[in-house]
């Protein structure tokens, strides 16, 4: 019995599979079982762009005879080929293209889907756009040409790369297949690029070569790795004078301390700054045509490497810690205040005045699954905390009064307007900044703060914009806002100058500029003037997770103006991923998730990747072996304060460490 | 001899197989309820002779490991290969993601709207339809995305009210239901068409304003009437009347009043409807109406309210049994589940949660078991509560991750 049990429960499971196939058939254009299938008209589709076609689609029977039934029509690429419900369709963009035709469901007949290939030709070329060519060269220098490849229709080829590059005089100048134009000798000389059919002929003027000589200079002779120095050249004719359009090219030879397989010792640009990875003899060339100059700098290491202190941890191990904020309370006293993420609604509070033995001393619950941030404001009062994972769904952030941290008393919460969840908050001069529902931030007046109420919002207005943070200085806040980069907007600077711009105000916040980067990974800000150099910057951190593991880095925005800014620096941990950041005079402390807090020198001009420049001062991965990543750093939020550095991390909690003293070190 | 004796041997389970309905031996049941404040979707089984029910598995969802990304609406394909999870959050999107029943793999994203919702494919046209709940945004129109679930992309959005949400298919696949939480009315989309068909304000005082009877009470004459309906599917002439004055109330003119350049002002909703779902069997939708305590019963050839059922506190989600004769409501506002008989429109019982915030219902395929996700509160756990139909009680309480919600029935096998 016991057999023939077993195999009835087998053959009823064979049958439950068998019939829950008949279920499983995919959606196909032709049914195998009724000999319907659809067949459309044309079968095969080739448009130009801007051209319309009716595709028409019919459902045969397996005679062959057009049945009755509902056809619907899609683009699987609609802002290139669009198609109406009923068929039409019409070519926007060149390319090739699917258009689908469903059939629904009629009786026991099945849905069915037919893709139909469609090809959109290419329009023809049209012309090639060269970049700004000199219409004079001196004999023995180069120019790299490059080539842009634009359509009837004014769509620029991407996918056309210019080869084929003639000279017609190549004695007075020849050109590779990269365009890269060599001026040989006086004369004139045509070039031309060609691509199916289309040609550009640039004529270029090919003069004698004044300069006999060149001389290069750069500020620092000695320095460490990391320093950005600068190259200064010019070139000189035979009578000593300067020729100032003269082009000098830059290139440097290596000779690394360590010269067993070191790559990438250093980088140099064509503006003249260079900057070396790794300690050595540098020897940098100015060239002119023949005429070269060389000089050498020693590159020693950078030497900013010190051993952390750990002082203590306040062990949160049952539920993961978020952001924290520390600062001095009005009664002299060190105190410390962390969230909660994805936990019980909780923010505790830390007596931190011994960092070795760091005291919970209250604990305000709020019905919130995470809260996210904590900020405390700058007389040591007021403290606000976000809320998202209501019960409710009507989410916000709450007010409290942290004037006796070990009493915190909530004075009042902020829902209105505010129930998508607040993520970040900053307090600012009487003001919380609270990030609303990751589409915008609202300004918020706590003058009295059991009666807080809305002062404005800022909210860009580009398609699909998005904010995370907001972080800001000197009147000016800094948020980060993933694709659209780092906005920042005058609440209230004491900015001079003429931009309209200028002169925003909590009530009415204006908009300086913003700073982009193509990852869209924008996560985190902080600005700084640098201490030991005249710029300004501002460190935008990634946040992303390709493939589920944290990754990203710091971008150095070095800003111009508000309206410009170039991006000239990175440090980018390999094998880890950015969180939040904090710069004070010159040394940058991030949490880089699983890579725990590093401290990072960036003092000076900064160029290149710091991580590769030895300015890492230290790193320190907390963790604990009860945590709820055991033994795994997940750091999020760093602090310096004081002479201590306070960091969050996910998997263990609170943690207060020191750089300890730099020790002597012998430098090469 | 020994050739018939195999035949017998092999007819007689198949015979006993065909004969003998699947439901009269013991099950295994299995759910699958997404956890949305710990990014996790667990799959729920319950053991159908012994009612003991577990956690079978566990899997993690979501795009950043150290964001809630909120996972909300979960539906599985008609032919039960592909599960499919709408993830809330985003930058600012939300996603739909489609992992394969069983093995649970992640297969493919897609982008969707703001705070996309409930959804289910229609077995009409194979395409998916999922509301963009836009729960935090603005009070303006959101959107239906439909998607392909072959391709996962997104072919088409529908324009749709405020706040849509509780996205149900028709048997046939030929209508999509929905609701408009903040404009009171149930939307009703043509599947093949990818149309709006028809709008329908649920609320009572949009009856009343023109002086006209409501028969969506239960007056005396209403209950014989529907009684005579819910027999043989015959309309009485009052309602048609009815519904046209219905019509003329049904929803705003939104791109009228965009183009006109009027700001688009809306009466508090009254009703705040957070769910439809169609009579497998019968021309009735069933919406629950969280803010006025009721569930509201819409005849759709009619296009009218023809039955008001008093309810339990903001109820939220509901499921209509696959027999049709029962309806299972789930009370947010009070941490209960209600079921109504459909015939009667009484709630037959009401039985309470294991914790507060009921949120999501599945009925299993038999109809045997309610599967009910509770959200709970704070740091506490969420919870699927089973409830067996048969008795009304509580079988069964299965402790999820934070804020259980959507949750979808699988399948039942033999055991």
């Amino acid at each position: 019995m016991k057999s023939f049990t077993m195999k009835f429960f087998q053959l009823t499971g064979l049958l439950s599979v068998l019939i829950l196939s008949l279920f499983a058939t995919p959606i196909v254009a032709q049914d195998a079982d009724s000999g319907l299938k659809i067949v459309t008209d044309p079968e095969v589709i080739t448009l130009d762009v801007g051209q319309e076609l009716q595709l028409k689609a019919m459902l045969l029977n397996a005679e062959g005879e057009v049945q009755p039934d509902t056809m619907i029509y899609f683009s699987r690429a609609r802002r290139s080929l669009s198609v109406t419900r009923s068929g039409l369709m019409k070519a926007l963009e060149p390319g090739s293209f699917t258009v689908i035709v469903y059939k629904t469901a009629q009786g026991d007949h099945p849905v069915m889907r037919k893709n139909v290939s469609v090809t959109v030709n290419y329009p023809k070329l049209d012309r090639i756009v060269f970049n700004d060519v000199p219409g004079k060269l001196y004999a023995g220098t180069s120019f790299q040409l490059e080539s842009r490849v634009y359509d009837v229709l004014d769509f620029k080829r991407e996918d056309l790369e210019v080869s084929d590059y003639k000279s017609s005089n190549p004695k007075v100048l020849d050109i590779n297949q990269f365009g890269r134009i060599n001026a040989k000798s006086p004369g004139k000389a045509k070039i031309t690029a060609s691509i199916e059919g289309v040609t550009k002929t640039q004529e270029i003027e090919v003069v004698t070569n004044p300069v006999v000589s060149v001389e290069i200079s750069v500020n620092e002779e000695v320095a460490r790795t990391g320093d950005v120095l600068t190259l200064k050249s010019v070139a000189k004719d035979k009578k000593g004078n300067v020729v100032s359009d003269a082009p000098i090219v830059y290139s440097f030879t290596a000779r690394p301390d360590d010269s067993r397989g070191e790559a990438a010792p250093a980088q140099i640009e064509q503006n003249g700054k260079f900057v070396a990875n790794k300690s050595g003899l540098y020897t940098i060339a100015a060239r002119n045509s023949g005429s070269v100059a060389e000089t050498t700098v020693k590159i020693n290491p950078r030497n900013v490497q010190r051993e952390v202190e750990i002082l203590g941890n306040a062990k949160v191990t049952d539920v993961p810690t978020s952001d924290l904020w520390v600062w001095e309370g009005v009664d002299g006293r060190d105190y410390a205040a962390t969230g909660t993420h994805v936990g019980r609604g909780e923010a505790f509070f830390w007596d931190v005045t011994d960092p070795e033995n760091m005291i919970a001393i209250d604990t305000i619950t709020v019905d919130a699954r995470v809260v996210n941030d904590v900020k405390v404001s700058e007389d040591g009062k007021i403290a606000v905390i976000s809320r998202e994972g209501a019960s409710d769904r009507k989410n916000g952030l709450v007010i409290l009064d942290v004037t006796d941290p070990a009493n915190v008393e909530i004075l009042s919460r902020f829902d209105d307007g505010l129930t998508g969840g607040v993520h970040n908050v900053f307090i600012y001069e009487n003001h919380i900044y609270a990030i609303n529902n990751g589409r915008r931030y609202d300004i918020i007046n706590i003058e009295d703060p059991k009666n807080p109420y809305r002062v404005s919002q800022f909210e860009l207005d580009t398609p699909g914009h998005a904010v995370h943070d907001v972080w800001i200085e000197d009147g000016i806040a800094y948020s980060s806002n993933w694709t659209d980069g780092v906005v920042a907007v005058d609440v209230g600077s004491k900015l001079g100058g003429d931009m309209e711009s200028i002169g925003g105000s909590p009530e009415n916040p204006k908009m300086l500029g913003s700073f982009t980067y193509p990852s869209g990974w924008n996560h985190a800000a902080f600005p700084f003037k640098s201490k030991s150099s005249d710029n300004f910057y501002i460190a935008a951190g990634d946040e992303a997770f390709p493939g589920g593991i944290p990754a990203g880095w710091i971008h150095f925005f070095k800003l111009n103006s508000w309206e410009e800014a170039e991006e000239v620096a990175r440090y980018e941990v390999p094998e880890a991923g950015t969180h939040n950041i904090w710069i004070k005079d010159d040394v940058m402390y991030v949490a880089y998730y699983q890579g725990g807090l590093r401290i990072v020198d960036v003092s000076g001009e900064l160029m290149g990747n710091l991580y590769d420049q030895g300015r890492e001062i230290a790193k320190f991965k907390p963790s604990v072996n009860e945590g709820i990543g055991p033994n795994q750093p997940m750091s999020w939020g760093p602090q310096p304060y004081k002479d201590m550095i306070f960091v969050s991390d996910m998997n263990s909690g609170l943690w207060a460490i020191k750089l300890k003293p730099v020790q002597g070190t012998a430098s090469n | 001899m020994k050739n018939h004796k195999l035949f017998s041997f092999l007819l007689t389970p198949i015979l006993f197989f065909l004969l003998v309905p699947s439901a009269s031996f013991s099950q295994d049941y299995y759910v699958y309820v997404a956890a949305e404040s710990e990014d996790e979707v667990h799959l729920i089984h319950l053991d159908g002779k012994t009612n003991k029910a577990e956690i079978a598995k566990t899997i993690q969802v979501g795009r950043y490991p150290t964001e809630t990304d909120g996972p909300h609406g979960i539906n599985i394909s008609p032919d039960g290969e592909y599960w499919f999870l709408s993830i809330a959050h985003g930058n600012p999107y939300g996603m739909l993601a489609k992992y394969k029943t069983g093995t649970d793999e992640l297969v493919a994203t897609t982008d969707l709207g703001m705070f996309p919702a409930s959804m289910e494919i229609s077995k009409s046209t194979g395409l998916l339809y999922v509301v963009n709940f836009n729960l935090h945004g603005d009070m303006v129109p959101s959107t239906v995305s439909v998607v392909d679930p072959d391709y996962m992309e997104v072919i088409t959005d529908i324009k749709t009210g405020i706040m849509p949400h509780g996205s149900r298919i028709t048997d046939d696949g030929t209508k999509q239901y929905h609701v408009s939480m903040m404009t009171d009315e149930l939307y009703e989309i043509n599947t093949a068409g990818l149309n709006v068909n028809r709008t329908l304000s649920l609320k009572k005082s949009a009856m009343k304003m023109d002086g006209m009877k409501d028969h969506s009470d239960h007056s005396e004459e209403h209950k014989e009437n529907h009684e005579k309906h819910m027999k043989d599917g015959t309309h009485e002439e009052h309602s048609k009347k009815e519904n046209e004055m219905k019509e003329d109330h049904s929803g705003h003119d939104m791109d009228g009043m965009k183009k006109n350049g009027m700001k688009m002002m809306h009466a508090k909703p009254e009703v705040k409807p957070t769910w439809a779902d169609p009579h497998p069997t019968k021309p009735f939708v069933y919406v629950a109406g969280n803010g006025s305590d009721e569930i509201i019963e819409i005849d759709t050839e009619k296009w009218a309210v023809t039955r008001r059922f008093k309810s339990g506190k903001a109820p939220y989600n509901l499921e209509v049994s696959h027999d049709g004769k029962i309806l299972v409501a789930s009370y947010k506002g009070e941490g209960a589940t209600g079921i109504f008989d459909l015939e009667s429109g009484k709630e037959i019982a009401k039985i309470k949660n294991s914790r507060k915030v009921t949120h999501g219902v599945a009925i299993s395929s038999d109809n045997r078991y309610a599967f009910l996700s509770v959200e709970g509160i704070g740091g506490e756990p969420g919870s699927v509560d089973i409830i067996d139909l048969k008795t009304n009680k509580r079988v069964a309480v299965v402790e999820t991750g934070k804020q259980a919600g959507g949750i979808v029935f699988w399948k039942q096998v033999a055991q």
